[in-house]
């Protein structure tokens, strides 16, 4: 009977299904499929913000190989990658491990730590510049214990650690939450099994917990991945935008919005260096899922 | 089935030609540059952070003017300071550029070059005469025929530095430093004295410094840079010492104006170049700073101040070109600047304003004492960053800089760098 009224609409009205789908499909063309496409196209012209551009074919991504910048980019955000995705993988798992117990007040802490992941970038990154200023509170602390001052806003590499620590920081309570629901569906029975067979707390973690959480922890560790790989405000906010001493802490997002905004932006080539960034996620996501495959397998 | 090959062969068309079609004139059907018809009709006026502490000036100024030419209605916008660049960017690459808008030398150039910035010398030249000549020049694009915005205030300042923080030096503090060998000796011996603890200077040297210092910054056609001159040289090599010395703050290759003012406020450095406006903020902010606040005019070697031109553009292709014109000559005019003037510290680039008692007579004031002395500086006043130096090459020098600072690149190296990566620019720039 559905299905007759089903093929009756169809016949009658044979776009209805098209215009139901009309506002999504308008929202994501207008705002992601044409965005996506213009940027692609214009990767290969020399447009810039005011000037129309020209087709110029593989130019830009020619420039791009001899473009030191892009290089120090590219190295600023694959680093950040490996610095940033192995901690929010394993330090939210560790923390929804102590907050998942439902004893009093645990809900003070759970909030506590989610705290970080709704206060303005902005916010944070200003706190946080002032606490490793060469007079902040952490250089105080350093220097009343006679270890000195520490350059973590002027050394190019302290400044790379400082914004990843800010990113871990910041993302910890938005993992730990995804974690914790991950970990409410671990039969009690399994750790209750392992225990009786005389397994400790670090054994039961790492037979069971782990394993139970394991495709949670591969989706954190694709999110977190793509999250660190466009890496923008932090070290925006950390290392100026020049991007640190020498624009040595230079991300690839970085790098796309100091070459393709303004009135003198080059558009082209900031789409270029745009198409990169895509085609390098895309494959750190595919990475990561194929990763997954293979020990499913 | 057919409908959906064929509306997802559509989409796919338009997805792929919209963006082409992107690539087209940024021209549209553009307005005229004659001026002389009936003042008129409805205009936008789009002005650069100024509501905040303004609106109530510019609301009456909008008032009077819609008073004295009836039949025109002005449409006032205000942006934020921050990203204005890239609003007007998107408005000029959009076609909704507002008529008469508030633009800075270095925004005039692209749009005047985009033909989007009308030509001031055709449709307003009968006005020049009123301004000061190095502020209607100001506007004016190397290479370019044409004035591209009127003039309207101008800033400049002196340089302050911390009284208490000299003393404990061993500096004189009533004997400031006038000259760049005073600055840099006097760096030296604070960085000396305090361990460096303290530094003097907060900020790499920029391009208005080395054009203050004597650096001869573009050919004379305008066509190239040539920062990397002997002297440009010297002046990187003398800010490399300060840097070994812990003279310059080891911050300040990635410094803003904005957190050196603030190293200043907190007496982690002991110079700071500001203007008259910055008074009100050490009083407010940092009382005891205040009292121990010392004013010496700004350094240079060639007996030009620095000043900052602000400017009022007339969109090229507003429909409504003699009542845009109209409005933005009212709001700069010799009356207006003066009355703006009078309400925050900026000084009015007409010409014979700056000879008004408020710029001339002292009260005994600090407040005074730098709007006399700033009035003063700025009648031969140099706005030394040239038109043409887009934040691309001001991202390029600064890099350049800090290499040379942390002996990553001799100071040659460096400045011929920066040279050759501001000249790729220019070209790219068209």
């Amino acid at each position: 009977m559905a299905m007759s009224t089903v093929s009756r609409v169809r016949r009658q009205l044979p776009v209805s299904p098209w215009l139901f789908a009309a506002p999504g499909l308008l929202i994501t063309g207008a705002f992601i499929l044409y965005p996506f496409v213009s940027t692609l196209v214009n990767a290969f012209t020399d447009r810039r913000t005011l000037v129309p551009g020209r087709f110029v074919g593989l130019a830009n991504f020619r420039e791009l190989l001899n473009d030191e910048m892009f290089w120090i980019g590219l190295r600023n955000s694959t680093l950040y990658v490996v610095g940033v995705v192995p901690a929010l993988v394993v330090l939210p798992l560790l923390l929804a491990l102590l907050v998942q117990k439902n004893i009093p007040g645990i809900t003070f802490f759970r909030s506590a730590f989610y705290t970080p992941v709704v206060a303005s970038i902005v916010v944070v990154g200003l706190i946080w510049v002032w606490l490793l200023d060469e007079r902040g509170l952490v250089n105080s602390l350093l220097e009343t214990v006679g270890v000195g001052r520490v350059g973590f806003l002027s050394d190019q590499w302290l400044l790379l650690l400082s914004a990843m620590t800010v990113m871990v920081w910041k993302g910890l309570g938005y993992y730990m939450i995804i974690y914790l629901a991950a970990l409410a569906n671990v039969p009690r029975e399994l750790h209750e099994a392992a225990a009786v067979d005389g397994a400790g707390a670090v054994r039961r973690f790492l037979t069971v917990t782990v394993p139970a959480v394991r495709s949670t922890m591969v989706l954190v560790g694709a999110l977190s991945s793509v999250a660190a790989f466009k890496v923008f405000s932090e070290v925006y906010l950390m290392a100026g935008p020049s991007g640190g001493p020498a624009g040595e802490d230079t991300t690839l997002v970085m790098l796309v919005q100091r070459t393709g905004t303004g009135l003198t932006g080059r558009v082209g080539y900031a789409s270029a260096i745009s198409v990169v960034v895509f085609v390098v996620t895309v494959a750190l996501m595919l990475l990561v899922l194929r990763a997954d495959r293979r020990d499913e397998s | 089935m057919p409908i959906s090959r064929r509306a997802l062969a559509a989409a796919f068309a338009v997805c792929v030609v919209l963006p082409l079609s992107a690539c087209g004139s940024s021209g549209g059907d553009g307005g005229t540059a004659d001026a002389s018809g009936k003042i008129e009709g409805d205009i936008t006026f789009q002005t650069w952070n100024l509501r905040a502490n303004f609106k109530d000036y510019f609301e009456g100024l909008i008032a009077d003017f819609e008073k004295k030419y009836p039949g025109t209605r002005v449409k006032w916008i205000d942006q934020p300071a921050e990203g204005y660049a890239d609003k007007i960017s998107a408005d000029a690459a959009g076609g909704t550029l507002p008529d008469v808008v508030n633009v800075s030398p270095d925004l005039v150039a692209p749009l005047a070059k985009a033909g989007l910035a009308l030509d001031l010398d055709k449709a307003a030249g009968r006005y020049e005469k009123e301004y000061l000549k190095g502020a209607w020049a100001s506007h004016r694009i190397p290479g370019m025929k044409g004035t591209y915005a009127f003039p309207w205030y101008l800033n400049t300042g002196p340089l302050f530095y911390n009284k208490s923080l000299f003393e404990e030096a061993g500096l004189d503090p009533d004997r400031p430093p006038k000259t760049y060998d005073e600055v840099f000796a006097a760096a030296l011996q604070m960085a000396k004295k305090t361990d460096g603890k303290v530094a003097t200077l907060a900020n790499v040297p920029t391009i208005e410094d080395f054009g203050r210092y004597g650096v001869q910054l573009m050919n004379k056609e305008g066509t190239a840079f040539s920062f990397n001159d002997a002297k440009g040289v010297e002046l990187l090599t003398r800010y490399k010492e300060l840097y070994d010395a812990r003279a310059l703050d080891p911050q300040a290759l990635t410094a803003t104006p904005e957190s050196s003012g603030k190293k200043f406020l907190t007496g982690a450095v002991a110079m700071n170049p500001g203007s008259a406006l910055d008074l009100g903020n050490f009083k407010k902010q940092a009382p005891n700073l205040y009292k121990n606040i010392g004013i010496t005019d700004q350094i240079t070697s060639t007996g030009h101040v620095n000043m900052y031109v602000m400017g009022v553009m007339v969109n090229a292709q507003t429909k409504r070109t003699p009542a845009a014109v109209a409005f933005a000559h009212y709001v700069t005019d010799a009356e207006h600047q003066m009355s703006f003037a009078k309400k925050v510290a900026i000084f009015p680039s007409t010409a014979g304003s700056l000879d008004d008692p408020y710029f001339t007579k002292q009260d005994g004031t600090d407040e005074t004492r730098v709007r006399v002395a700033a009035a003063k500086s700025l009648k031969n006043a140099v706005n030394y960053t040239p038109v043409l130096f887009s934040e691309q090459m001001k991202t390029a020098l600064r890099n350049e800089v800090a290499k040379a600072l942390q002996g990553k690149e001799s100071p040659e190296e460096a400045l011929d760098n920066a040279v050759k990566a501001c000249n790729t620019l220019l070209q790219q720039q068209g």
